[in-house]
Formats: structure tokens, C-alpha cells, sequence
């Protein structure tokens, strides 16, 4: 078992090199047309998007020797660093993003990564099967003494047994969403395996025009000071 | 003269074009480098990946640490593993690149 989770890990670091190489032979083409440029900066985007994905897979094995520290964290602003990054993702797909914040609570027990990562994966998530024109939302709310991140998306509702799944708390192997064509189910089996980690609760509601995928996280008890 | 130590050829030659000069050396991993160093052929500035075949870059930074000519040498330290919050100005290291984030501009920046 163990040599073949060190597997991933040096799987991971051989795919990352190439696109590491990827991302820096278009940041070195120098000045090109308007047109081009579009081109380039997906290039650059599509293989940092990669790049966090393995990331991520890395992750999974650095879970086990607990490298990730337990902290109160300020979700709002993992919120708002996650979607900086991604606004022009939504914004190049016609695409909009809704961000909503009405948790009295700022910080809650996490990991500031990790909780990075999952909602990085729900709002990738909305953004390749949410349909054009349509306006996802992001929010944070208290529920039954929880911290809420959930993100709404617009397009073809979870299909039943992925949302049994879901129901039990975490998702034990990564599984192609049928009703959602091209994903493979890893970036919702990599937030599972995140929010497990960090005693969050992961699940989904499921809507007649799309879906919301939550993390329902402990409130931090520290007080904050902000 | 600066210095690339990187085995992939390819993102050597990438931080080689960012550098903007001529006298820039490309080597796929630390003996050779070590090899013209020793014959006296003393950089200004060496990038420098840590994941190399054969010796890796710490290995090469202790040796370069050991000499009082070669210790002088600042070396940027480019790699895509997670060097965050560590020191590593003992070894001569002005600095770190994460392979996944930096920019043509910033490797400029070290060269300037």
C-alpha cells in the first residue's frame, strides 16, 4: 500500500514538470497579436488548473503523515482569494458569479489549503457544467451551529446515486457523473477526502436546474479579532 | 556568467531566453556544473533545481558552501517543490522560483 501511494506521489511530480515547462514556453512567446494572446493565457491557465489538480493528488498522500495543521480560519477570505482566482474562468464562459456572505461566525476549524481546494473544486465544478448565461452563487452561511460554503450551479442536476453517496459524508472512489459528461468525479472525490479530514460534513442538494455542493464546517470558538 | 541546473532541458532553456543574455550556460545536473566551477570558471548568479539527476541541489549547494571563492555565489533556487517559510540564506540562496508560479519577469529581476 505504502509503495503504491509513493507511486502517486512521484506520479505527481512527473506530471507537473511538463506542464510547469507548458506554462512557462507560452509566458516566454513574448509580444503576439490580441488573438493570440487569448490563446496564451488559456495555455497558462488551463495548465495552472492542472497543475493544482495533481497538486491536490499530492495532497491526498501528505493527508496521511498530517502535514496539515488543524486552525481557525477566516472563510470569507478563502472564499474571496478562490474566487479572485477564478472570476475570468466565469467571465470567459458567459458565466456569472454570485457571492453572498451572511455567516455572523468569521472563522471556522479547518485548514486553510484544504479548504481552499474543495472550494476550488465545487466552483470549477459549477463552471464547466453550468449552463451559458446563467448565475452561479457562492455562499456562506450558519447552519444548525455549522459554517455552510455552498456553491450553486446551474446545469444538469446530481444524479441519484452519486448523491446517496454524498449522503454518507464522503465519496469513496472517484466515479464519472453519467449526467455530467467528461467529469471523471475526482475533484469531488478530492474535496471529500479534504473535508474528512478537517471533521467537515460534504454533501449536495439537488435542484431541478442544477445542483449545490456544500461543506458544512465547526465553528472556531477563538474570538476573532477583526 | 550565469549558471541553469536543470535536467529538464526544456525549462532550462525557458529561464536561459528569461534571462535576456548571452553568456548564459545551461547543465542537466550538478557534476557538470560542479566540474567547470572547480576549474575556475566562477558564476555570478546560478538557477538552480533542487530535484536533479544524480546529485541533487542541496548536495550542490553544501559543496558550493564549503569553499570560500564558491560560497560567495548567489544561487535562485527554482523548483516546483514547497520551499515556503524556509530560510535558506546559509546556503547563499537569494532566492526561491516555484516552477508552477513564476514568471520570465521575475527570473529577470535576479539577473538585474
Amino acid at each position: 500500500m505504502e509503495s503504491e501511494v509513493d507511486g502517486i506521489l512521484v506520479a505527481a511530480h512527473e506530471l507537473k514538470a511538463p506542464l510547469a515547462v507548458l506554462r512557462q514556453l507560452a509566458l516566454a512567446l513574448g509580444e503576439i497579436s490580441v488573438d493570440d494572446e487569448e490563446i496564451r493565457t488559456e495555455m497558462i491557465k488551463v495548465s495552472e488548473r492542472a497543475m493544482r489538480q495533481v497538486n491536490d493528488l499530492a495532497k491526498m498522500r501528505r493527508l496521511e503523515e498530517g502535514m496539515f495543521k488543524m486552525e481557525p480560519v477566516a472563510v470569507r477570505e478563502v472564499c474571496d482569494a478562490v474566487t479572485s482566482e477564478l472570476k475570468y474562468l466565469f467571465e470567459a464562459g458567459e458565466r456569472e458569479l454570485l457571492v453572498k456572505y451572511t455567516n455572523r461566525s468569521r472563522l471556522a476549524m479547518a485548514n486553510r489549503e484544504l479548504l481552499q481546494s474543495v472550494i476550488y473544486n465545487f466552483l470549477i465544478n459549477a463552471v464547466h457544467y453550468s449552463n451559458k448565461n446563467t448565475r452561479s452563487q457562492l455562499s456562506v452561511f450558519e447552519t444548525k451551529g455549522k459554517l455552510r460554503v455552498a456553491v450553486r450551479d446551474f446545469g444538469p442536476t446530481l444524479p441519484t446515486d452519486i448523491f446517496k453517496e454524498l449522503k454518507t459524508g464522503q465519496i469513496l472512489k472517484p466515479t464519472s457523473i453519467a449526467m455530467r459528461p467528461g467529469s471523471s468525479g475526482l475533484g469531488l472525490y478530492i474535496a471529500s477526502k479534504f473535508a474528512q479530514f478537517m471533521n467537515a460534513e460534504i454533501g449536495a442538494v439537488r435542484h431541478q436546474d442544477g445542483t449545490s455542493f456544500y461543506v458544512n464546517l465547526p465553528v472556531s470558538r477563538q474570538m476573532s479579532l477583526f | 556568467m550565469i549558471f541553469v541546473i536543470d535536467d529538464d532541458l526544456t525549462m532550462a532553456k525557458c529561464i536561459k531566453r528569461a534571462c535576456g543574455r548571452a553568456d548564459v550556460r545551461i547543465f542537466a545536473n550538478a557534476i557538470e556544473a560542479m566540474e567547470l566551477i572547480a576549474r575556475g570558471e566562477l558564476p555570478e548568479l546560478i538557477f538552480l533545481d533542487i530535484l536533479l539527476d544524480g546529485p541533487d541541489g542541496f548536495t550542490f549547494l553544501n559543496e558550493l558552501v564549503s569553499y570560500v571563492d564558491t560560497s560567495k555565489i548567489s544561487v535562485v533556487v527554482v523548483s516546483s517543490l514547497d520551499f515556503s517559510g524556509r530560510d535558506l540564506s546559509n546556503y547563499g540562496v537569494v532566492g526561491i522560483l516555484n516552477k508552477e508560479t513564476m514568471t520570465p519577469e521575475e527570473i529577470l529581476a535576479y539577473v538585474k
